[in-house]
């Protein structure tokens, strides 16, 4: 064969490395060649009075989508994390989920797994979450203050990016400085870019970009960005999303036969860190519920505050195993134990403990069984810990 | 054990039509991979697996206690095949067909029929063509026997009616029947990437068992990558990581999204590899 054909057929391979590239690689290049969007020019305090006036009259179009977030926290590798769906998990690495939104009251969030799947399913007053790989529904009965309402349930309340946005915004006192940056596109559609910087020292917060959609206002993505880091320390936003009305059977749920159905209260996680001061959150702290957490300080320099389960300093392990059966404290006292074991021994006027840094979150475990956490410096933190 | 003589019926036969003669062709060709008793072996192997599971969680869900997973197997003999498929998409269907798909040319030319069968004025970009089919065919079959020998073995050791899906969504028998049909097909485009991987590699070599193994190294290599979260910007190149999304298959609405995406991935790992392995494979020097 003459060498002149082989250098031809050499180059079909060549060529469809090249096609496949380019289809790999056709997203960005499409993007980077439309460039910016360009929307109607508004202030923040514009946009943000629309926006806010949309999502609190409940006017928020119907939609689905899929949502990625995405944590680079910078933490240790969390020992038994648990899976996609626990809500340690969502700390580290990158996760899916997919949302159908029919109204306030009609909510769906699936959260896929190799071949298992959890759901969170809202129909008016009926809130089910559904396990597949433990085979259980959980109906959960709201908190008396909003019985069913879907920010009764904790999943809901920090993952679907409008709740994020939302959250965003109220942590946004006076303490901080609000600008709008060069319009963004996410998920294919042209965003506002609303940039909150804190303005108080002890943070660790660069700033916070939230991408608004130019069409419905709807909070398309909400980025956390670490001081001194360039790529977002948290980030959760639509990956893909649509505006039409998702199908009913999406809000229906009944429990499938043989599964195990449970009932339980919305549980106290959900209201302790979202309350409008930290002390609401306090009333509900006793001796017995060790893991409730708390909210001391307000702004960028809140700080949550665990106390940890009895016995635990002394006892890492037989720790663990009380806090197993409650999910959360099983949750929080794993990351506990991940945490004595990287942690650097601290000490000061407020006692002595163990501190952890991250790029955004800084966390101290006191040797009297408390932990303090928040995207703080670690003197807000000794601050907390002094004031008792 | 070789095509040869089949290719030598092949001039008569391309008179009565092109489309005819290859499918003649790839009937002999298909029943030579069938017949060959390693490969019979092999579909044993997959054949037998899924009666293992199912005897194993039957024995299981005799205790008080078992897990869920075992639960819902036992609570419908439809989920052994998608449990079956699951537990065997990883390494044991991919073995199979790395061992057909490898040994398709290097076996050939291990033997020294290689070139007894490129005499025939087929072409080898033909010939390859075919060799391709006939590990489709495989990857097919290999997939569709692991699901009806689930099936069969859930039917006879456990409880059939409506199938629950994972997003805890009933459907009935029949459509359930119509999912596992879509998760073998999906599964078997998955094998089929990997076919025309082991062809390539098969191209490479005279040596059939250095294909296979590179092809199986490749999926235990790709699968250990997967694995760390350092390295989890790779996972949605990585072959590997689409095979499980047949699960799309098991929730309500049906995951199209994800699984589209699988079959991209799966066309762009067969166009690339089938185009080295054509353009290795028309340029080379066959000496045996």
């Amino acid at each position: 064969m003459r060498s002149g054909t082989r250098a031809v057929r050499w180059g079909v391979p060549v060529a469809a490395v090249a096609v496949v590239a380019g289809v790999v690689a056709a997203g960005p290049v499409i993007a980077a060649v439309q460039g910016e969007p360009s929307l109607p020019r508004r202030t923040a305090a514009e946009l943000l009075a629309d926006a806010a006036e949309k999502w609190q009259s409940g006017r928020l179009p119907q939609m689905s989508g899929t949502i990625v977030e995405t944590a680079s926290l910078g933490l240790p590798a969390l020992p038994a994390a648990g899976g996609a769906t626990s809500p340690l998990g969502l700390l580290s690495g990158s996760h899916q989920a997919k949302v159908w939104y029919g109204g306030p009251d009609r909510l769906r969030l699936m959260v896929p797994d190799e071949m298992n799947e959890s759901d969170l399913v809202v129909n008016g007053d009926q809130v089910w979450w559904w396990d597949s790989a433990a085979n259980t529904a959980t109906r959960v009965k709201g908190a008396p203050d909003g019985a069913g309402r879907p920010d009764a349930v904790p999943y809901a309340k920090t993952v679907t990016p409008a709740q994020a946005a939302e959250e965003a915004l109220r942590a946004a006192g006076t303490d901080t400085e609000i600008a709008i940056s060069e319009d963004a596109t996410v998920a294919g559609r042209a965003a506002y870019q609303v940039v909150l910087t804190p303005k108080e020292a002890g943070s660790l917060v660069k700033e916070v970009r939230l991408a608004i959609d130019g069409e419905t206002l709807v909070p398309l993505r909400v980025q956390l960005y670490a001081k001194g880091t360039a790529e977002p320390a948290f980030e959760v936003g639509f990956d893909s999303v649509t505006f039409t009305p998702p199908a009913a059977e999406n809000f229906a749920f009944t429990p499938p036969p043989g599964a195990k159905v449970e009932e339980t209260t919305a549980p106290s996680i959900a209201r302790g860190p979202h309350g409008k001061d930290g002390k609401d959150g306090m009333d509900g702290v006793d001796g017995h519920d060790g893991a409730a957490p708390r909210v001391v300080g307000d702004g960028w320099d809140r700080v949550v505050v665990v106390s940890l389960p009895k016995g635990f300093e002394g006892d890492l392990a037989g720790a663990a195993d009380r806090a197993k059966g409650a999910r959360d404290g099983d949750g929080v006292a794993s990351l506990a134990n991940g945490m004595v074991k990287v942690a650097t021994p601290v000490s000061g006027e407020w006692g002595s403990g163990r501190l952890i840094r991250t790029k955004l979150v800084t966390a101290l475990l006191t040797d009297d069984g408390r932990m303090f956490a928040g995207a703080v410096t670690p003197e807000v933190l000794y601050a907390a810990a002094a004031a008792k | 054990m070789s095509s040869h003589e089949t290719l030598a019926h092949a001039a008569p036969l391309r008179a009565a039509g092109p489309a005819r003669a290859a499918a003649r062709l790839l009937a002999s060709e298909t029943a030579l991979t069938f017949r060959r008793p390693r490969h019979l072996a092999l579909l044993a192997v997959l054949a037998v697996v899924p009666v293992l599971i199912g005897v194993a969680v039957r024995i299981a869900s005799t205790d008080g206690d078992a897990g869920p997973i075992i639960a819902r197997v036992a609570g419908n003999g439809l989920v052994l095949a998608f449990t079956s498929l699951s537990a065997m998409l990883p390494l044991i269907l991919p073995l199979a067909v790395s061992v057909v798909a490898g040994d398709a040319v290097a076996g050939e030319a291990s033997q020294g029929t290689l070139r007894y069968l490129l005499t025939a004025p087929a072409g080898r970009g033909r010939l390859l063509a075919l060799k391709y089919a006939n590990v489709l065919v495989f990857c097919l079959a290999a997939c569709a026997l692991v699901v009806v020998s689930a099936l069969v073995a859930g039917l006879a050791l456990f409880p059939t009616g409506p199938v629950t899906l994972l997003s805890g969504t009933t459907v009935p028998f029949a459509e359930g029947l119509l999912r596992v049909g879509l998760a073998v097909l999906y599964a078997a485009a998955g094998m089929a990437a990997l076919g025309a991987l082991a062809l390539m590699f098969s191209t490479l070599t005279e040596n059939p068992i250095g294909a296979i193994a590179a092809s199986v190294v490749l999926v235990v290599v790709s699968q250990v990558l997967a694995v760390f979260p350092q390295l989890s910007a790779l996972r949605p190149f990585l072959l590997t990581s689409w095979w499980s999304a047949f699960d799309g298959v098991l929730r309500a609405p049906m995951d199209t999204g994800r699984m589209g995406t699988g079959l991209l991935v799966f066309a762009g790992y067969a166009a690339v590899s089938g185009a080295f392995a054509w353009a290795r494979f028309t340029s080379r020097d066959v000496t045996s």
